[in-house]
């Protein structure tokens, strides 16, 4: 059985959350919990680390929008890495809330250098573009 | 409390808890078992009366649900507001209340006067730590409810709590799959030159929010929609349902995807804040020849053209509905040539635990050909699902469009 629950970690102002090998909705609920609690930390910046992440559905998708929503209410802000659900997470639009990083140490130095996904600016090329503005991520819902 | 209980007594009063705890109102359905038990709560402590109102979260109302001696109180829908009168105190300071004076400033429901109770005890109905409900019993004549006459309430309260729990469950497991039922088209429209095979599979018994429809425009476009609401259960079928028709009457006010997308969008984060939800809304040409597809954290189609292997339809990603305002809607506008195949379908289809969503894509990817959508339609259940029980629920839209020359 994998780890079930995340465990958080300090990395000089940072806050690491490391997720488990699989979430779904068997452990979404306390993935949430303790999501929503690393953003009450008062780090500078929560870093979700699912680099150790091999599934996760749409139940551990909306766990981290609920903690998205958290951070941005907050005005903390949230960081990813994911390596083997980078995918999953693009195909969601999680990406254009928060920046996908592909390694640990390029998620804490926030570089923007060597990122799996960044926040796309609106108005991509090649398509419709509705909505949006020139500022991205998006502002949170109920903001 | 009674000091000195004679043999008498004990013997009494243990064949009143095991006419409670009788084991053969087991066999009952919890229906039959909730009035078995009231009828004997009532012999057993002598009461007139006796009922079960049940806490309704959405409202913070107790609504009368069975009844003895009692049963207007059911057949008129009596409602009580949690804090408020008899009951009302009962379900929010969780614990039994005795009261020896029924007037209009003790007990909201005028049943309860016109009935002339004089004397009533309740007790709360407790499932995982949170009131559900309220049982009570009345007596018309003035007397005095012992502390025993409380447990023995509370025995028959921890009992019917049980019972209710399990009917709640299973009418939301009815109730959830009956709108799936109703929302879902079996009948799809009939489209000029187009196939249409549609499944939907329930995960580990228990609908979820998943879904699929198909609609003529008024312009002779066809609109094609899978999505999937994140939860499962009644919840996620109500959901599903409002979202369903809301994308319907914007289909019919823009004909542009992307912008049906961000109107259900803000209408989700408006009237249904928390709801996540991912929804691929693609707009056929009258010809057929054309498809415009926007998704909405979507997996896109996988589309197979007649000869060719299949292959992802390149559909930009899209924000999920639900989660953030403003979100970029794109639209991909593919080329569709006659006898090509398009699979639309929910995650429940691909994603596995232990397994990469790659391996359920590219098993998919294998399973889809250029042939008749029923047959299809078969051919993707049976590689990606066979025997196995599966967690999620399933839907799977196949469209085709006719080789030139064939009906």
């Amino acid at each position: 059985m994998p780890t079930e629950d995340c465990q958080v970690g300090w990395v000089g102002p940072h806050a690491v959350v490391a997720m488990p090998a699989e979430i779904d909705a068997v452990n979404a609920g306390k993935i949430r919990q303790g999501l929503l609690s690393a953003v009450g930390l008062g780090a500078a910046a929560v870093v979700i680390d699912m680099s150790g992440t091999t599934f996760c559905d749409s139940a551990g998708v909306q766990a981290i929008i609920d903690a998205y929503r958290q951070a941005a209410a907050n005005g903390i802000e949230l960081r990813l890495v994911a390596t083997a659900v980078l995918r999953v997470l693009t195909l969601v639009g999680i990406g254009q809330l928060v920046p996908i990083y592909p390694a640990l140490e390029a998620a804490l130095a926030g570089t923007s250098t060597g990122q799996a996904s960044t926040p796309d600016p609106g108005g991509g090329p090649g398509g419709t573009t509705v909505g949006g503005g020139p500022q991205a991520p998006a502002p949170p819902a109920g903001a | 409390m009674t000091v000195h209980a004679s043999r008498a007594d004990l013997e009494d009063r243990l064949r009143d808890i095991q006419v409670i705890t009788d084991g053969a109102l087991s066999r009952l359905d919890d229906h039959d078992l909730l009035a078995e038990l009231l009828e004997r709560t009532r012999a057993v402590l002598r009461a007139d009366t006796a009922a079960v109102l049940l806490l309704d979260s959405s409202s913070g109302e107790l609504i009368a649900t069975a009844a003895a001696g009692l049963e207007e109180e059911v057949r008129q829908g009596v409602r009580v507001p949690v804090g408020q009168g008899f009951a009302g105190r009962i379900a929010a300071e969780q614990r039994p209340v005795i009261l020896d004076h029924v007037d209009h400033d003790t007990v909201l429901n005028p049943i309860l006067w016109a009935k002339g109770i004089r004397t009533l005890m309740g007790v709360p109905l407790i499932a995982s730590g949170k009131v559900i409900g309220v049982l009570h019993v009345g007596s018309r004549t003035a007397r005095e409810f012992t502390s025993e006459d409380v447990e023995l309430l509370q025995l028959a309260a921890d009992r019917a709590a049980t019972a209710v729990q399990s009917l709640m469950a299973q009418g939301d497991r009815l109730a959830a799959a009956a709108l799936q039922r109703s929302l879902l088209p079996s009948a799809l429209p009939a489209a000029d030159g187009a196939q249409l095979a549609v499944r939907y599979v329930p995960g580990e018994g228990t609908v979820g929010g998943d879904w699929y429809d198909v609609f003529t425009l008024p312009s002779g476009q066809l609109g094609v929609v899978i999505g999937g609401v994140t939860g499962s259960g009644l919840p996620a079928a109500v959901i599903m349902g409002r979202m369903r028709s809301a994308l319907r009457a914007y289909a019919l006010d823009t004909r542009d995807p992307a912008e049906v997308l961000r109107r259900l969008d803000r209408k989700m984060q408006h009237f249904e804040p928390g709801a996540v939800a991912t929804v691929a809304y693609a707009v056929f040409d009258p010809g057929l020849d054309r498809v415009h597809i926007c998704s909405a954290g979507h997996y896109p189609p996988v589309i197979a053209a007649a000869g060719r292997p299949a292959e992802l339809a390149d559909v930009p990603a899209g924000l999920l509905i639900g989660a953030a305002r403003g979100a970029r809607r794109r639209v991909a506008t593919i080329d569709v040539s006659p006898g090509t195949l398009m699979c639309f379908y929910t995650d429940g289809l691909i994603e596995r635990r232990g397994r990469p969503i790659d391996h359920g894509l590219g098993l998919l990817r294998r399973a889809v050909t250029a042939q008749p959508a029923d047959v299809a339609c078969a051919a993707v259940m049976a590689a990606l699902v066979g025997s196995e029980p599966v967690r999620d629920d399933i839907a799977v839209l196949m469209f085709r469009r006719l080789p030139l020359g064939t009906r």
